[in-house]
């Protein structure tokens, strides 16, 4: 028997199906998440449609009431971390039917209290994150042939890069001309590193910075969705790979033109 | 690595990207053929994922993401954009036609893999 009413249970269940989605989640987990919740609660009726932009869901107590609400999702960060502790906590809800909980609070005040504190978690601390992609954008240059002085270069160009990449997301730009602008500023840093230092090869910088922005997460789960029959959501993934992957090449070669008409 | 996973985790995606890209080299040695090498080694790593993340309690797909993010041919997109503005049509040609065919490769292979898991995993719960 269902101990809390069906509004306040769609509500948790479209609250963990959301950060989900935000964070990054394959729509087909989105669901399989909000099913466990529900079950998790006694209930039994269970439908719901995912896409990457929403989440439609209606969940019925067996009799003559039903609920049903829609949530449209925003925005989009990548977030594997919210992902995993999300699914730790439904699982314990699910599989363990709770057993782990403190006893003086109800099951549904600790589900309620974990997704606040998941939700409002925070991520690294950005110099962190900037030094990662510095890492990154390092270390492919490395594996694409780069000498020492060029690994040194294309760490600084991907720490200023991943930095501007968080600036440039609180203007008011769509995927698409976000990563444009990146990839032109790893364009321009790396040809004035070249007025600076004349030996070095550009082509193993600029790679090494690019790969920061390939969209492996969209490829990625573009694939698991389609595969898992959900065409809607892995088409508009698809899509999204390629905006973006059409965003990086049209941002780097038209900065690379337009140096070689001003510069060349 | 720069997705916000927390703690030794980030240590076992860093090692199943150490083994795509070690595995897609000694491949390409023996069979010199590129896809085919980039085909096996997202195989083996897209198994490996499916083992780990079974064995550490996380999603199959945060370590997937990780792990092919090596191979994604960002350097023959690269190169191709270059062609084309060197206005080099043959060669931007082929080098577009050679990215499009490793993305293809590598979802045949992240898709083979987590059809043969389900179907696994289908069968172990009917025996």
């Amino acid at each position: 028997m269902p101990e809390i009413s069906l509004k306040m249970c769609s509500k948790l269940a479209l609250k963990a199906g959301s950060i989900i989605l935000e964070s990054g989640g394959a729509t087909n987990r989105v669901e399989l998440m909000m099913y466990k919740v529900c079950k998790g609660f006694g209930f039994e009726e269970i439908e719901s449609f995912v896409t990457p932009t929403g989440i439609f869901l209606s969940i019925g107590d067996g009799k003559n009431e039903l609920s049903t609400s829609i949530r449209r999702v925003e925005q989009r960060r990548i977030d594997l971390g919210k992902i995993t502790d999300l699914t730790r906590v439904v699982n314990t809800l699910y599989e363990d039917n709770c057993a782990k909980c403190p006893p003086e609070m109800t099951k549904y005040d600790y589900f309620r209290q974990e997704l606040e504190k998941i939700d409002t978690q925070q991520p690294y601390p950005s110099f962190v994150t900037n030094l990662c992609g510095a890492a990154t954008s390092g270390s492919f240059c490395l594996i694409f042939g780069g000498t020492g002085l060029e690994f040194a270069l294309a760490m600084i160009v991907g720490f200023i890069v991943s930095a501007s990449l968080k600036y440039i997301s609180l203007l008011p730009v769509n995927n698409f001309l976000l990563n444009a602008i990146a990839a032109s500023i790893i364009v321009i840093l790396s040809k004035t590193m070249q007025l600076g230092f004349q030996s070095i090869n550009l082509d193993t910088i600029i790679v090494g910075g690019i790969m920061i922005l390939v969209p492996g997460l969209s490829i990625t789960n573009a694939i698991r969705d389609t595969m898992s029959g959900d065409l809607v959501a892995g088409t508009a993934r698809g899509v999204e790979a390629l905006i973006i992957t059409v965003g990086i090449v049209a941002g780097s070669g038209a900065m690379l033109k337009l140096w070689e008409i001003i510069l060349g | 690595m720069r997705s916000n996973l927390k703690g030794w985790r980030v240590l076992l995606t860093g090692l199943g990207g150490g083994i795509c890209y070690a595995s897609y080299l000694i491949i390409l040695h023996y069979t010199e053929s590129v896809l085919l090498s980039v085909f096996l080694a997202i195989i083996l790593v897209c198994i490996y994922s499916e083992v780990v993340a079974r064995m550490v309690k996380t999603p199959v797909s945060v370590f997937v993401i990780c792990v092919i993010i090596p191979l994604v041919p960002g350097r023959t997109m690269y190169y191709a954009m270059r062609a084309y503005i060197s206005s080099d049509m043959a060669l931007a040609s082929s080098l577009i036609f050679e990215t499009l065919m490793i993305a293809g490769t590598i979802s045949i292979a992240i898709a083979v893999v987590a059809s043969a898991t389900s179907l696994v995993l289908r069968l172990q719960q009917r025996f």
